[in-house]
Order: C-alpha cells, then structure tokens, then sequence
C-alpha cells in the first residue's frame, strides 16, 4: 500500500511548493494513473513513491509518505529501491549499458539476487515485455518503443511489489503506446504488482487503470475509479485534461437524461452503452 | 559503419580476448609509443595496430580514427615544425628554421600518436562497456565507482555528440550557416552552443545518476558482476606480445 499523509512538498530552488497537502491511500496491486494538465505536480508525486524526493531533489517535505510501510524520508534511496522500480521520463538518459541484456543485468548484479536465479529473472524479463529477440543488440540501435520496452524489462526483472513510471508512452507512436500498456497491466495483473504510471493520454488511462488521480496546481483533484472521475468531463476540461470523445458523448446524454449508467472508458462501452440506449 | 566508441559484435581475437588484458596490452602499446621515439619503430607499430584493426573487421572505424587523430596532430606537427629548429636547413623563419630534424620529428608525433591511440580504440570497439567496467572491477580491482564514472563518460559522449548536432540543425534552420569555410566565424558561431550543451549534459547527468541509484548503484560491490572474465592462453599470449614490445621500445630507445 502507499500513504500519502497531508504531503506537502516544495523544491529547494522553488518559490511555491509543488505538492499541497496531499493525502492519497493507494491500495494493493492497483493499476494507478495519474494525469493532469504540465506542471501541475505529477511527476513529482512519483518521485515522493520512488524516494527520489526528499534523497535527490532536496527540499521542503511535510507530512508523511509511506510505500509498503517504509517512510520515505527515514529510509534510503537503496531501501526504497529494492520495493520500487522506476522508469524515468528520459529512458537514453536511463540506460547504463551499451546491450539490451546487460541493461538487465545491471539491476540484478547490484541488488546481490542469486547467480542461479539471473537467467531465469533475466528470460522472465524479456519474455514479459516480448523483447527476447532484441537481447544481444545493442541499445543505441532500438527504436524509442523498444528502448522503453528494455527499460521496463531491466526494472521488472527486480521484481519489484510497486511499478513507478513517468510518462512512459511520451515518445511512442499509438500503437506502441498501447503495446507498451498492455504488456504492463498484464505484468501487474500476473504478478499482483502495483503500478503508478504518469501519463498524459488519458484514454489509455482509462482503458486500463484500476484508479485515475489528476493533480492540478498541486492539488488531488480526482482520485476514483475511472468511471467515477470521467463522470466529471467538463471539470476535467477546465482542468486541462480532455476526456476521451466516447466519454463525453456520453456524459452529454448523460446530462439530457438520455442515458443513465456509469461514464463509459473507451469506445467499446460506449457502443453497449448506447446500444442498450436505442434498443 | 559503428557510431564513434560503439561496441560492434564479432568474434575475433580482439573480440575473444579478456577485457582487462585488453586494456592492459593497449595501454602498454601506448606506453611503447611513447617511450620510443624511432621513426621507423613507430611505423612498424602504426603497421601492427593497423593490421590488427584490420583483421578485426574495423577498417572502416580505424579508417576514421585515424583521420581524426591525423587532423589532431597535424597541429602538433605544425607547431613543432616551427618552434624545434633542427638538422638540415630547409626553410629559413624569422625565428629559426624548419630543417630535416624538425620534419622528422614532426612525422613522429603523428605515426606515434596514431599508432597509440588505434589499439586504445579497438578496444571500445570490441568490447562491451559493461564488460570493461566489471573485468576492470573485478580483476585489476578498480573501485566501481571510479570503473562507472569512465564508462559512463565513454557511453555519453555519443549521447552529447547527438545533442549538439541536435542544437547545430536546430540552430541551422533558424538561418545560422555553420557550413561556412571560415573557421573563426564558424568556432564564434559555436561557442554560444556550448551553453545549451552544458545544460542538457548537466540534466542527463543527473537523470542518468538518479537511474543508477534507484537501480541499487550503491550496493555495488566488487563480487556483484555476473559474468565471469577468466584469462586464458591467448590472453597471455597477447600479454606477453606487448611486454616484449614495451622491451623492444626501451631497447631501441636505449640504442638511439
């Protein structure tokens, strides 16, 4: 589980802080998206997950952040690394090796996991993420989706219990974008690992979160079961975040008294939807 | 072709040797480079590097390499050429002369700086950056730390090379014309570049550091590599090829 308890946080070089009294209780093995309009405070809620703040970005954090109860500030950026994986905004930036199998490696070697089980992690790794193929080549050579592919591998190898990603589809074309997505929530559902992604394309969100968190101006706006936050389209409009057309479609009938279920989350819901609406 | 320092898979003897070995032997190479200042040791040097390169399947690197390290020294050459006053007259300067003493000397900076720095090379080449870090870690003991601060500015200087050519056409498009002939314009033209590289190596810098400590960078110790470097008899056979050339070097220096 990871707490939030009336967080607060504000960059040292910062004038304002970036994160304002944020409580937030994200259960188990939950798919979490998180999304909102640019510097509202989203990757920096990551970073609270991953430890990255207060350990490599100092400033001034109140409150209380909890990740599989360690608290972030008492505990090490190593300690809080061996419960969460993380894939950073900028994946060249994030590769340490020159070959996609040494990438993988390199997390395993540090972390002391046994000799006789690398290969076998390594395989699991490869073969989750459908990159098994790639595993001699070199990493300058990829594509920027199999590159994300290869730095998602290199993290769920660890087998960590909490998958934290920042806008991991920000280079992707659509159909790696969903690709990449897929492979995700069907590594976290196999696994029961909890998954925190920051992403700006709430329709994929949608389609594959357990619970939608948008953050403006360092605020919690929404933070619900899809369903529930995409209820609320025109809000999230003035927000910044633009809610797939399905979804407003029918929030608009919603709205005329022409439909009375739940928000839908993508195009298939909304044809059943909107078919038992005509029939 | 491989990018500049690019590992390019392979089988050769390059390939198959120990990483470790492999750096020792280019840096004793070098040493014998620069202990020995015979022209014509240096050339058979610059002949067994180049053939090594060859016969590993990097012709084409070397080939580059070896233009830009010429166009380094050149500058070298060019300054001894007019500062060391040598041998038979040649060309009268206000200052001196240029004679067959300074020519010879200059010929001997270039062979000898390109003979040292083609094995130095192949060794990027042939070898996979984890694998130096871990053999340099595990057998010649080098603390971690230190291994991963190298490799890692080997492994970046691509990354910012791709940055700056970013910036250049960036800067390009916006009318700047970095194709001019003249170089002052075009180095007045760059400098101002320099600050936006800064700033974007300074960020991936810091995102590359954050990458390896929430990877367990800290736990590292030198018993966590996987792979194993054993040293065999071919290892200790390249070994001893250039410890009899770091002998011959001092022999023929000695003589000279």
């Amino acid at each position: 589980m990871i707490q939030f308890n009336n967080f607060s946080f504000k960059y040292r070089e910062g004038i304002e802080p970036v994160l304002y009294n944020v409580s937030l209780t994200i259960p188990d093995a939950t798919f979490v998206g998180i999304t909102g309009a640019a510097g509202s405070g989203k990757s920096t809620l990551t970073y609270a997950i991953n430890g990255i703040i207060p350990h490599c970005y100092p400033g001034d954090f109140y409150g209380e952040v909890f990740v599989e109860g360690l608290d972030t500030v008492e505990s090490t950026l190593t300690d809080i690394s061996m419960l969460v994986g993380s894939v950073c905004q900028d994946i060249d930036s994030q590769m340490v090796s020159t070959v996609v199998e040494d990438e993988i490696l390199y997390g395993l070697e540090n972390f002391g996991v046994a000799r006789s089980e690398i290969p076998a992690r390594v395989d699991e790794a490869l073969d989750a993420m459908g990159i098994a193929d790639l595993r001699e080549r070199s990493i300058d050579s990829l594509s920027g989706g199999q590159k994300q592919k290869v730095a998602l591998a290199s993290v769920i190898a660890l087998h960590p219990r909490v998958l934290v990603l920042d806008e991991p589809t920000a280079e992707l074309d659509p159909a790696s974008s969903l690709a990449v997505f897929e492979l995700l929530a069907r590594y976290a559902h196999e696994h029961g690992t909890t998954v925190v992604v920051v992403e700006q394309k709430i329709a994929l969100l949608s389609d594959y979160a357990d619970m939608l968190v948008i953050v403006d101006d360092g605020h919690i706006r929404f933070a619900d079961s899809p369903e529930n936050v995409l209820a609320h389209s025109d809000e999230l409009l003035a927000l910044g975040v633009n809610c797939p057309r399905s979804t407003t479609l029918m929030n608009e009938l919603s709205k005329r008294g022409c439909y009375s279920g739940p928000a839908v989350r993508n195009v298939a819901q909304a044809t059943e939807a909107l078919m038992e609406v005509l029939a | 072709m491989a990018k500049f320092l690019e590992y390019v898979p392979g089988n050769s003897i390059l390939h198959r040797l120990n990483p470790s070995v492999k750096l020792v032997c280019a840096v004793l190479f070098a040493i014998a480079c620069f202990v020995c200042s015979n022209l014509v040791f240096l050339l058979i040097m610059l002949a067994l590097a180049l053939t090594l390169a060859l016969s590993s399947g990097f012709g084409r690197e070397t080939a580059g390499l070896c233009k830009a390290v010429f166009a380094f020294s050149l500058i070298l050459a060019l300054v001894i050429l007019l500062t060391t006053p040598n041998g038979v007259e040649l060309i009268a300067l206000p200052w001196g002369y240029i004679g067959t003493g300074s020519l010879l000397a200059a010929c001997t900076v270039v062979v000898r700086l390109m003979a040292a720095a083609i094995p130095l090379f192949l060794v990027f080449y042939a070898t996979k950056m984890t694998d130096i870090t871990n053999s340099a870690v595990k057998q010649l003991h080098v603390p971690y730390k230190y291994a991963f601060t190298f490799t890692s500015t080997v492994h970046f200087i691509p990354v910012f090379m791709n940055d700056m050519s970013a910036i250049m056409e960036a800067q390009t498009a916006r009318g700047v014309e970095f194709d001019t002939s003249n170089i002052i314009k075009k180095i007045r033209l760059m400098v101002p570049l320099c600050v936006p590289l800064l700033v974007s190596s300074v960020r991936k810098t810091n995102s590359a550091a954050i990458a390896a400590e929430v990877r367990g960078f800290n736990l590292r110790t030198r018993k966590s590599g996987y792979k194993d470097y054993p040293i065999g008899l071919l290892d200790g056979m390249a070994l001893g090829v250039c410890v009899l050339i770091v002998v011959a070097a001092f022999v023929v220096s000695l003589m000279a």
